[in-house]
């Protein structure tokens, strides 16, 4: 089985039925997507699969073998920020920090999807995604300065 | 039958920390020889910003800029001691312990300025990275310079430690008083939601909250209101969504997944206001006080008051289901309690309800 994780080529030793997630974090030591409910419903898993975010928990690696896989490790770092990133850091829309990789990533590919996201579009986006910790206020705030960043 | 609008308030006291001793807080800054600062503290940063107030609070008592002073907290056993990141204490107390431990360290930097620019060190000042002599603005040295002499000058280490803990207060047997305040920093709020009713479905809908804190001082006013707006969206969980029992009255339904104990998502959000009133504490660092917990606190009984607008019932207990909406709705139409159930009956199994009445659990159901 193979994955091209943030554009580098893996050939994978994990079985078909292994989830995403755990070959994302255990066998490639990937880190960003969180193992928080693992049955789908908190979205902390959440990575893109060409382009699309997927639920990486729910994933087995059998089902999107060959695919390109996006992790926030791909979408930039500390010393070149992705907008979203950006925005997120400069309005405090993370705090602990755990769902933030999962938001971040699903917001890249709403933005791609739709560069002038309305605030309905935002919230269903975001829908699956728990954040604990910022009531989202700020989460909503970063996802439309981005949007206006990149316009 | 239709939508019923209401708004409701609620108001709040909170302490900051514990009281009566218990939860010290400790901190140790040093200078390193070319005048940056290390301030180690046990203080958890657990999202809330405590890394990024501590800095911002040396750096102001040092007259440093905020990126020559580094937080370091990596390691809690080598660390000075900070007892932890709840009641509301990590700026209060952790807070505090820095301030203490950074004026100490400014003393020292005075102290060896004065003996570089021979100045008497009560007429020197800080700002921005240099000392300089009040009122003779041009004479001055770089703390950099200060902290390199005390390291190959003087042979000294420029270092200062702090602790905070709340005086314990004594209680008189025979008259109940304290010889002083056993609070301290406390905190006061207000909290208004307005909610929508559905008196058919029981559904309740908050479309706008407003919550107004006293803060003492908000040292970073970004950080205290995203405590307060995740306070405020938590509260409206606790209120209307969160429960250990979902599937009740059999407690051994309790949810036993993360998906069956609801928290609010980002869909259907209210709009949410938040004011900042800064009322400084004498206690606190700067005045601060410590609002992290009573965040959540208000929001649930604010609903509960404005349900009570909308359709003028009393709801007793959290969350409030809408299936508790129309129970009470049936109450107080006469209906004899609970008019739905006629006709059926619950049957109680008893031999499913071990577990609860091992672990001590107990609960009451009417057949």
């Amino acid at each position: 089985m193979k994955l091209n994780v943030n554009g580098v080529e893996h050939a994978l030793e994990s079985g078909a039925l292994t989830p995403l997630l755990h070959v994302l974090r255990e066998e490639l030591g990937v880190t960003s997507p969180k193992a928080g409910c693992q049955s789908g419903g908190c979205g902390a898993c959440t990575v893109l699969v060409d382009g699309e975010p997927r639920r990486s928990c729910l994933t087995p690696l059998g089902a999107v073998d060959g695919a390109e896989v996006t992790t926030i490790e791909g979408i930039g770092d500390a010393h070149d920020l992705h907008p979203v990133q950006e925005a997120f850091h400069t309005l405090h829309a993370a705090q602990c920090g755990f769902c933030t990789p999962g938001m971040i990533v699903a917001t890249v590919a709403l933005l791609k999807r739709l560069p002038q996201p309305g605030r309905r579009e935002i919230e269903r986006a975001l829908s699956g995604h728990i954040c604990r910790c910022t009531g989202y206020v700020k989460i909503v705030e970063a996802v439309e300065a981005a949007a206006g960043g990149s316009r | 039958m239709a939508k019923q609008r209401g708004r409701g308030m609620a108001a709040i006291e909170y302490p900051t920390g514990m009281n009566q001793g218990g939860d010290p807080s400790q901190c140790w800054v040093k200078l390193k020889p070319d005048g940056r600062v290390d301030v180690l503290s046990g203080t958890v940063d657990l999202g809330q910003g405590a890394k990024t107030i501590q800095t911002q609070i040396v750096a102001e008592v040092l007259g440093v800029p905020t990126d020559w002073v580094t937080f370091d907290n990596s390691n809690t056993d080598t660390s000075p001691l900070c007892t932890g990141s709840f009641a509301s204490r990590a700026t209060f107390m952790g807070g505090n312990a820095a301030r203490i431990a950074a004026e100490r360290a400014r003393e020292r930097v005075l102290d060896i300025a004065s003996r570089l620019l021979e100045v008497d060190a009560a007429d020197l000042d800080i700002d921005e990275g240099e000392v300089f002599v009040k009122g003779a603005t041009e004479k001055r040295v770089g703390v950099p310079d200060v902290a390199a002499a005390a390291t190959w000058q003087f042979g000294e280490l420029i270092t200062g430690t702090g602790a905070y803990l709340k005086p314990y207060a004594n209680v008189d047997p025979e008259t109940g008083r304290t010889d002083r305040n056993p609070h301290a920093g406390i905190s006061y709020g207000a909290c208004v939601a307005d909610v929508e009713v559905d008196d058919e479905t029981g559904a309740v809908a908050v479309t706008k909250l407003i919550q107004v804190y006293d803060v003492g001082r908000a040292i970073n006013p970004m950080f205290v209101e995203g405590q307060l707006q995740g306070g405020g969206i938590m509260g409206l969980s606790f209120g209307l969504l969160e429960s250990s029992y979902p599937y009740y009255p059999s407690v051994e339904h309790r949810g036993s997944e993360f998906g069956s104990y609801l928290s609010a998502s980002i869909e259907g959000l209210p709009e949410v206001e938040t004011v900042l009133l800064e009322n400084p504490d004498v206690d606190g660092p700067f005045g601060a006080k410590g609002v992290g917990e009573m965040a959540s606190n208000g929001i649930g009984p604010a609903i509960v008051a404005a349900i009570h607008d909308a359709i003028g019932i009393w709801v007793t207990e959290s969350p409030i289901t809408p299936e508790r909406v129309l129970r009470a709705l049936d109450e107080k139409a006469g209906g004899g309690g609970e008019p739905r159930r006629d006709g059926k009956r619950y049957v109680f199994d008893e031999s499913l309800s071990v577990n609860a009445l091992a672990t001590g659990i107990s609960f009451e159901v009417n057949v």
